[in-house]
């Protein structure tokens, strides 16, 4: 029974659609990750789970609510951490987390007590009277994220919540997030950073110009790919990659070639088998081979595969 | 009931973060009392009437009629004779002199006035000085015609007694007839203009004249600063993660307008507070009235900063479309200089503003003791004004960036 169910979401501005018919369900307990390049739709996409935005068209039902419909009721169930520090930053940690939760209707001893809990978890119980804005951006993140789950949400929506923040508080981040999937949270988590979908969420979905391309778990997204892994080639001058391409996608296992910024990335069923053919069609031109590199199946790739597109750009 | 708590939290965590922020504090209060001190200490005589400008004269006659025009220009208000001698008289028509007119009664000035034969009464002006030499001439001028009107008397009255006393000595008709008139012009005159000056006014204070109009221009500073403060939420995603939280929005913006209205009130009370206490403001004979005064003004100021909220897109508009505004308001309104002294389409012009009409309520009670049903109208426009601006303010503000 999933505990997420998105239809058709459809969101325009000024006739330009950042959302174009997304459908998704995400499972109770699940960490769903969205990934995508910026401006994808990602963040717009969260907005209208959370009700900040109204779906232009679609719906989505959260725990049996419509957050067109039951907007106040879906708030209540669901928390939010923004891509924006969103904290008063001449308030304290503790106070910051006091005013948000009197918000969700909590107070006296156990708001307290669960402040306390969050500070803990998020290790800044010591620095909870400092005031936020002397707290480095990793520390921010951390008491950002520990505003959205004050009231114990069902679902919480996490927007890239490790953008600018160094590598020791993206780590602490993590584990902040699998120890909340843990307790029974089932998590919306969007970046456009690879390596942390694979490693953080259970269930991938893909977005690009306002369109789900692609979801699934990660194993199923790669075996798109094939096991075969991929070859990329920088080959100059840099003509040459586009009058090869005909030639080598015609090889032996070869599944498809792409161009990326004057390489030819070739996927293939075998790359060990695949790259002598490859290999020999380059020595009868010109071309000069002046970088090759094999990589296994990963979702840069597998971006590279869908879109024709490198997943930062 | 939820609702309204989170309101009242809203509004009790923004005055925790203003109470926090030195730098508003600066803007709010200090600033506002620096400037009136300084304008108080420039500008207070001129408008309360304190600054009087300086004749010199000199008398070469000493006869009763000299002296009596000197009399004379002595008891004109905002006139200061100080007697000198014919050279710095000269002087000053050189510019040669820290003094701008002279005034130079011939000898033999008396027996002239009374043969009706030109007196050579002279007025020395700085060539320099344009500013003053209208009211300076226009002051002796007036005097002179008292002093003509009353010689023209007393030729009539000889002219009179000589048919029913031919044997009387003309010169001692005249000399007793010139007598008598001198006694009465130390008299009341028979026309006359009586200043009437209500309450406080009969002792204006410089800083009577100047801290309601700082105050609020200041007040409207800092509901500018309270708009910016909104739009930066917006901005910053805060107010965003309230409208994801089971908050209603007019909780929000309640809570919001209630910490700055509060912020005004504090604001105000205290600016008027060290006006009286610190500097001898005077606060007018109701204190009733000043109080409502000063909530109506601090809820048509709070409403205006909702209104800028609502009509510009970015936090640097705000600052500068709302300096703009506020600066012109405050010119206009009254709040540099009083608008009785603006030609009356200005004045007229002037009360578009919040300024103008704060101003009428305020400056009628501290400068002229007005009671309670005196500033009524100009209360009852204020408070309408604000619900204009706050309507029209909640009905267009954003919450979310476009």
């Amino acid at each position: 029974m999933p505990l997420v169910t998105a239809e058709n979401l459809v969101k325009e501005y000024d006739g330009l659609t950042a959302v174009d018919g997304v459908s998704f369900t995400i499972e109770e307990g699940q960490i769903f990750g969205f990934l995508g390049p910026n401006g994808a739709g990602k963040s717009t996409t969260i907005s209208m789970l959370s009700t900040y935005l109204p779906p232009t068209s679609g719906d989505a039902v959260i725990d049996g609510l419509s957050v067109t419909g039951k907007a106040n009721s879906v708030r209540s169930i669901i928390g939010v951490v923004p891509q924006d520090i969103a904290l008063y930053p001449t308030l304290t940690a503790i106070q910051n987390l006091r005013f948000y939760g009197k918000m969700y209707n909590m107070g006296g001893e156990p708001l307290e007590r669960r402040c306390q809990e969050l500070l803990e978890l998020v290790e800044l119980w010591d620095r909870r009277d400092s005031r936020v804005d002397q707290f480095s951006g990793g520390m921010k993140r951390r008491i950002n994220m520990a505003a959205g789950l004050l009231h114990h949400p069902r679902f919480l929506l996490l927007d890239e919540p490790t953008v600018g923040v160094d590598p020791q508080s993206r780590e602490h981040i993590f584990e902040t997030i699998l120890k909340i999937r843990d307790s029974g949270t089932t998590i919306l988590y969007t970046s456009h950073y690879m390596e942390e979908v694979e490693l953080l969420c259970d269930y991938i979905a893909i977005m690009d110009r306002g369109k789900l391309i692609a979801s699934g778990t990660l194993k199923e997204l790669l075996s798109v790919l094939g096991e075969g892994g991929v070859i990329e080639f920088e080959i100059a001058p840099p003509e040459c990659s586009k009058q090869l391409e005909a030639d080598i996608s015609r090889q032996h296992g070869v599944t498809s070639v792409k161009h990326q910024d004057g390489k030819l990335v070739i996927f293939s069923e075998n790359s060990a088998h695949s790259l002598p053919p490859v290999l020999k069609v380059l020595e009868e031109t010109s071309c000069e081979v002046i970088h090759l590199e094999i990589f296994s199946p990963n979702l840069e790739k597998l971006f590279i595969h869908l879109t024709g597109k490198e997943l930062r750009e | 009931m939820s609702q309204f708590r989170k309101l009242r939290q809203i509004a009790g965590k923004d005055l925790l973060v203003i109470g926090k922020d030195r730098g508003s504090w600066i803007v709010l209060l200090l600033t506002p009392i620096l400037i009136i001190m300084v304008a108080s200490f420039a500008l207070g005589p001129a408008f309360s009437g304190e600054l009087k400008s300086k004749l010199l004269y000199a008398n070469l006659d000493g006869s009763a009629i000299g002296n009596q025009l000197v009399d004379s220009l002595s008891s004109m208000e905002g006139l200061e004779l100080v007697e000198g001698t014919e050279a710095e008289c000269e002087a000053l028509a050189v510019g040669d002199t820290k003094y701008k007119t002279c005034m130079l009664i011939p000898a033999g000035f008396s027996s002239k006035v009374l043969t009706g034969s030109n007196t050579g009464l002279q007025v020395y002006v700085d060539p320099t000085d344009n500013s003053s030499r209208p009211f300076m001439v226009g002051m002796v001028d007036g005097a002179a015609s008292r002093l003509s009107g009353m010689v023209n008397s007393i030729k009539i009255s000889i002219v009179e007694v000589m048919k029913y006393a031919p044997d009387a000595e003309p010169i001692t008709v005249a000399s007793d007839a010139a007598q008598t008139a001198v006694e009465q012009m130390n008299q009341d005159p028979p026309v006359s203009i009586e200043m009437t000056n209500a309450g406080a006014a009969a002792d204006v204070n410089m800083f009577d004249t100047q801290a309601p109009g700082y105050s609020v221009m200041f007040l409207l500073f800092g509901v500018m600063l309270g708009a910016e403060g909104l739009l930066e939420e917006r901005d910053k995603g805060t107010l965003g993660r309230l409208l994801v939280a089971p908050v209603a929005k007019s909780a929000i913006l309640g809570g919001k307008l209630a910490a700055q209205f509060l912020i005004a009130l504090v604001q105000m009370t205290i600016l008027f507070g060290v006006g009286h206490f610190v500097f001898g403001m005077h606060l007018g004979n109701s204190i009733p009235a000043l109080i409502l005064m000063i909530v109506v003004t601090a809820f048509t100021a709070t409403s205006f900063g909702i209104l800028l909220a609502s009509l510009v897109k970015t936090r640097r508009q705000a600052t500068s479309i709302g300096t703009l505004v506020i600066i012109l308001m405050s010119a206009l309104g009254g709040s540099w200089w009083p608008l009785t002294i603006e030609p009356e389409f200005m004045q007229k012009l002037g009360h578009l503003t919040i300024n103008a009409w704060a101003l009428d309520g305020l400056n009628a009670l501290i400068l002229e003791g007005a009671k309670m049903q005196q500033i009524l109208v100009d209360a009852a426009v204020l408070f309408l004004y604000g619900c204009v601006c706050f309507l029209i303010g909640i009905k267009m503000f954003k919450f979310r960036n476009a």
